[in-house]
C-alpha cells in the first residue's frame, strides 16, 4: 500500500513537474461547489458574496480590489479627485465592448450609476452622488454632496457591476437582469436555480483572455457532500471547508488546502447604555476573562486570527493594539473595583450556523464568564429572527451581550468604523446595535470621511481605533479565516478575501 | 363515481383555501422581517423602510390578503422577494426534480417495500423475516443525512460507481431515492407482513388452500388484495412524508428540489415563495389522497362512492 503511495505520489510530481514545463493549457471546464446559489445575477439585485463570485466573472467594476486588496484599474484606468474633493473624474478604458457589442463608454457608466442610484437594493453609492456628468466619450465625472473619500472602494465593490446599456434599456419595468450582459472575460450562459451556473470564455474580452473554455459554479449546500465532490474529482475547487476537516483535506494527496484571511470580524458586544455594561471596567474585565487565543486554536481549528483592532488587518485604516490577554484574576478585580457581585446573571444572544462555529463560540464565552462568576444564559436564535430583534431602538433593547460578525467589505476602514460605532449609527437607524457612543471618536470618524489624504486618514482611524480599544464596546474576539480547498490539478485560481473563488486565469493540468 | 370525484373536488376548494389561509397568517406570525433579511446586515433603517414598501409589506395584512388570492385567481403566485423572479416559474423550476425523486421513493416504496412484507409473511419468524425486520428497524431509525453520506461514502468515494450528488440521469438518482425511500420502505415492509398475516389467518385462505389453489395464487390474488387497503393507506400518506422529507436528502445529495426552496425561503422569510410552494405541496396531498380513496374502489369493488 505504502509503495502505491510512494508511486502515487511520484506520478502527481511528475506530472505537477510536466505541468511546470508547459506552461498554462488552454481549454476545459473548471468546476467549483459553493454553498449557496445566488439570489441574483443582477447587479442591482445582489447582496451576497456567492452571487457576487459569479457576477465578478461576467461584468466588471470600473475599479477591482486585487487579492493583496490594492485599488487597481479596471474599466477606469485612472481617477482623480476635484481640488476640493466633491467631483471624481474616471478615465475609461478605450476599446471595450459588452458582451453583446454594445461599445463600452462614459454614457454605459451614467446609465448604470443612474440605475444603481434609483434602486434601493443598493446602498453603496446613493447617498453621496448627486450627479453623474458625461465629460467626453471616455470621461466621465461624479459630483458629491459632501467630500467622500472611500467612494474608491465602494467603486471598486463588485456588486457595483457593468451592464450592458441596451440589455437595461430592453428590460421590462419592475424586472430584474438574469443573465448579465458584461464586459467581463466570461459570458453568462446557462443558470438552473438551485443547481449550478455555466459561464463561457468570452474570446473578443479586452485583457489577458481565460484559459478554460468554461466554468461551473454548482450549487452544494452540504458540508460533507462538497468534500466528498472534491475527492472523487467530480469538482476542482470548493469553498468552505469545515476547519476540522481541513486537516486531512490537507493530508490527501492530489488535493490541497487554501486559507484566505476573511474581512469579517466576528464579536460579542455589550449593551454599552444599559448597567452594568455603563462602566468600563466591567467591558474590559470580560475581555480579560475569555481566552481568544484558545477559541482561534480549538474552537476554529486555526481558522482565524484574534482580533487587535474592531477591523482586521487586511483593510485601511487599520492599527494593530495590544489585545486583551487571558487574565481571569485580572477581569475578577476590576468586577469586584465595579462592584459586580459573584453570580451575576446576564443573557448572551447568538446566532447558530451564520458564522463559522458560532454557537460553540457562544458557549466557550459562557464558560470562561463562569469562571469569573458571570452566569450567561444563552440565547440561540434563528437569523431573520435575530436580525429584526438585534434592530430595536436604545429603550426596547433587552440584551446583555449578543454576537454577531460585521465584514467590511469596501475594505476602507470607514464601512468597518463609522457603521458601527458613531454614535448617530444607533440602530435601528445604523449598525450601532449595541449603543456605543463617544464624542472624540464620532469627530475622528467624521473627519476621516472628509479627508482626501490616505496618510493623513489612516491617523485619525488609528487615534479612533485605539479610544475604541480602551472604551470596550465588544469582547473583541477574533476575523474568519475561509478554508478553501481545491485539486492540484488547477493552477491559477485566486482565492480572493471577499470570499471569492476567481477563474479568469485559472487552467487545468 | 362521478359525481364523488367532482364532489371531491369541490371540496378540495375550501381545504386549500384554508391552506392558503393558514400559510398566509403563519409566516406573518414568524418573528423576523423579510424587508430586512432580504436587505440584509449591512442595510439602514432608511434602507429597510423603501425596501418594505416596494415591497408592498407595509399595508394592512388583510389587504395583503386579497392581494394574494385575487391574484392567485389569474394564477399569479406573485414576485420573490429574494430573487424577483415570478414564483410560479421559481416552484416549477424546482418541483420538477422533487417529484421526480418522490416518485422514484415512491417507486422503491412499493415494489421493494411490498414484496419484502410479503416474503416476511410468507415465512413469518424465519431467518429472512427476522433479518429483514431487523434492516427495516435500521431503516426506519436511521437519520437521513447519515445514511445519505454513508451510502455516498460507500457507493461514490469507495467503489466509485456512482455519482457523489447533483441531478443528471437515472445514475445520479440513486443514491437519493434510496436514501429517501429508507423509512418508507421499511415501514411498508413492516405494515405489509403484519396486515397480511393477518389475512392469511382468515378462514377464505384455509378454504382456497383446502380446494387446492396454489400457495402463491392465495397469497398474491386472495390474501394480498384484501391486504392492500391498509397498504395503499399508508403509501399514500407516505408520499407526503416523502416530499416534505426530501429537505435533508436534497440538501445532503445537492438535489434543486422544492425542499430546499422552502428552507432557503424561510430562511429569507421570502413570504410568496413560501405561500406559493406550500399551496402547491398542499394540493398535490389533498390529490393524492383523492387518487388513494379512489383507488380503494378499483381494490375491493364492495366499496362504493356514494
Amino acid at each position: 500500500m505504502k509503495r502505491i503511495g510512494l508511486w502515487v505520489l511520484c506520478g502527481l510530481l511528475g506530472l505537477s513537474a510536466m505541468g511546470l514545463a508547459q506552461g498554462p493549457r488552454m481549454g476545459g471546464e473548471l468546476i467549483i461547489a459553493f454553498g449557496t446559489d445566488p439570489e441574483s445575477l443582477d447587479p442591482n439585485k445582489i447582496t451576497s458574496a456567492p452571487a457576487g463570485m459569479v457576477l465578478t466573472h461576467i461584468a466588471e467594476t470600473l475599479l477591482t480590489m486585487t487579492e493583496d486588496l490594492e485599488i487597481a484599474p479596471l474599466l477606469a484606468e485612472s481617477w482623480e479627485f476635484s481640488e476640493d474633493s466633491l467631483a471624481l473624474t474616471l478615465y475609461l478604458r478605450k476599446g471595450v465592448k459588452f458582451h453583446d457589442g454594445t461599445p463600452f463608454n462614459a454614457e454605459a457608466v451614467k446609465v448604470n450609476l443612474e440605475r444603481f442610484r434609483r434602486a434601493s437594493y443598493r446602498f453603496l453609492l446613493y447617498p453621496r452622488v448627486q450627479r453623474i456628468e458625461v465629460v467626453d466619450e471616455y470621461t466621465v465625472r461624479l459630483h458629491l454632496d459632501m467630500p467622500f473619500a472611500p467612494i474608491i472602494s465602494h467603486l471598486s465593490h463588485n456588486f457595483v457591476a457593468m451592464v450592458s446599456p441596451k440589455q437595461i434599456a430592453e428590460l421590462p419595468e419592475g424586472q430584474d437582469i438574469v443573465a448579465p450582459i458584461g464586459t467581463g472575460p466570461f459570458k453568462f450562459d446557462k443558470w438552473v436555480r438551485g443547481e449550478y451556473v455555466r459561464i463561457v470564455r468570452n474570446d473578443e474580452y479586452w485583457g489577458p483572455k481565460p484559459y478554460v473554455d468554461a466554468v461551473v459554479f454548482r450549487v452544494v449546500p452540504s458540508d460533507a457532500t462538497r468534500l466528498v465532490l472534491l475527492e472523487t474529482g467530480q469538482v476542482h475547487a470548493i469553498m468552505r471547508v469545515p476547519p476540522l476537516d481541513a486537516p486531512r483535506v490537507a493530508a490527501t494527496p492530489g488535493l490541497e488546502v487554501v486559507k484566505v484571511p476573511s474581512v469579517r470580524t466576528i464579536y460579542i458586544a455589550f449593551n454599552y447604555q444599559k448597567a452594568p455594561w455603563t462602566d468600563r471596567r466591567v467591558r474590559q474585565a470580560l475581555n480579560y476573562a475569555v481566552d481568544k487565543e484558545a477559541i482561534v486554536k480549538e474552537i476554529l481549528g486555526g481558522a482565524g486570527g484574534v482580533s487587535d483592532a474592531p477591523i482586521m488587518p487586511l483593510i485601511f485604516g487599520y492599527s494593530p493594539q495590544k489585545p486583551y490577554e487571558y487574565d481571569p484574576e485580572k477581569a475578577k478585580k476590576l468586577l469586584a473595583e465595579a462592584g459586580i457581585p459573584k453570580g451575576f446573571k446576564v443573557t448572551l444572544y447568538h446566532p447558530t450556523g451564520r458564522y463559522m462555529m458560532d454557537a460553540a463560540i457562544a458557549e466557550a464565552v459562557q464558560a470562561y464568564l463562569r469562571n469569573v462568576g458571570i452566569e450567561a444564559e444563552l440565547i440561540t436564535m434563528e437569523w431573520a429572527a435575530y436580525l429584526s430583534f438585534l434592530f430595536k431602538p436604545v429603550h426596547e433593547a433587552t440584551f446583555d451581550m449578543f454576537l454577531l460578525g460585521w465584514g467590511t467589505v469596501t475594505l476602507d476602514a470607514d464601512y468597518g468604523l463609522f457603521s458601527l460605532f458613531h454614535t448617530s449609527q444607533w440602530a435601528p437607524a445604523g449598525q450601532n446595535r449595541f449603543f456605543y457612543s463617544n464624542p472624540a471618536v464620532d469627530a475622528l470618524l467624521e473627519k476621516a470621511r472628509v479627508t482626501p489624504d490616505p496618510e493623513a486618514r489612516k491617523d485619525l482611524y488609528a487615534e479612533a481605533i485605539k479610544l475604541i480599544w480602551q472604551d470596550a464596546p465588544w469582547i473583541f474576539l477574533h476575523y474568519e479565516v475561509q478554508i478553501n480547498a481545491q485539486s492540484t490539478k488547477v493552477k491559477g485560481l485566486i482565492h480572493h478575501p471577499r470570499e471569492y473563488i476567481l477563474a479568469h486565469r485559472a487552467w487545468l493540468e | 363515481m362521478l359525481s364523488y370525484f367532482v364532489r371531491r373536488l369541490l371540496v378540495a376548494l375550501p381545504t386549500l383555501l384554508g391552506v392558503t389561509f393558514i400559510v398566509f397568517s403563519i409566516v406573518r406570525v414568524l418573528p423576523g422581517d423579510p424587508a430586512q433579511a432580504m436587505a440584509g446586515v449591512h442595510a439602514t433603517q432608511d434602507y429597510i423602510e423603501r425596501v418594505r414598501k416596494e415591497l408592498g409589506l407595509d399595508l394592512p395584512i388583510h389587504v395583503q390578503y386579497v392581494r394574494f388570492l385575487r391574484g392567485l385567481l389569474r394564477g399569479d403566485l406573485g414576485r420573490s422577494i429574494r430573487t424577483g423572479l415570478p414564483v410560479a416559474q421559481e416552484v416549477w423550476t424546482r418541483f420538477l426534480p422533487t417529484l421526480e425523486l418522490t416518485a422514484a421513493s415512491l417507486f422503491l416504496t412499493l415494489v421493494v417495500g411490498v414484496l419484502v412484507g410479503i416474503l416476511s409473511a410468507t415465512k413469518p419468524y424465519s431467518l429472512y423475516d427476522h433479518a429483514s425486520m431487523f434492516l427495516s428497524l435500521a431503516g426506519l431509525s436511521l437519520p437521513v443525512f447519515w445514511l445519505g453520506l454513508m451510502l455516498m461514502l460507500l457507493f461514490s468515494v469507495r467503489l466509485g460507481w456512482l455519482p457523489a450528488a447533483g441531478r443528471g440521469g437515472l445514475r445520479h438518482l440513486v443514491l437519493p431515492a434510496l436514501t429517501l425511500a429508507a423509512s418508507s420502505v421499511a415501514l411498508v415492509a413492516r405494515f405489509t407482513r403484519s396486515t397480511l398475516l393477518e389475512v392469511l389467518r382468515q378462514e377464505y385462505i384455509t378454504t382456497a388452500r383446502a380446494k387446492g389453489v396454489r400457495e402463491s395464487r392465495a397469497i398474491l390474488v386472495h390474501a394480498l388484495r384484501n391486504a392492500l387497503i391498509p397498504i395503499v393507506t399508508i403509501v399514500g400518506l407516505r408520499f407526503g412524508a416523502l416530499l416534505s422529507g426530501a429537505v435533508l436528502t436534497e440538501t445532503v445529495f445537492a438535489w434543486p428540489g422544492v425542499g430546499r426552496l422552502v428552507v432557503d425561503s424561510v430562511s429569507a422569510r421570502d413570504y410568496p415563495v413560501i405561500q406559493g410552494t406550500v399551496l402547491v405541496i398542499a394540493a398535490c396531498f389533498v390529490f393524492i389522497n383523492l387518487a388513494v380513496d379512489l383507488l380503494y374502489g378499483v381494490i375491493n369493488p364492495r366499496i362504493r362512492y356514494d
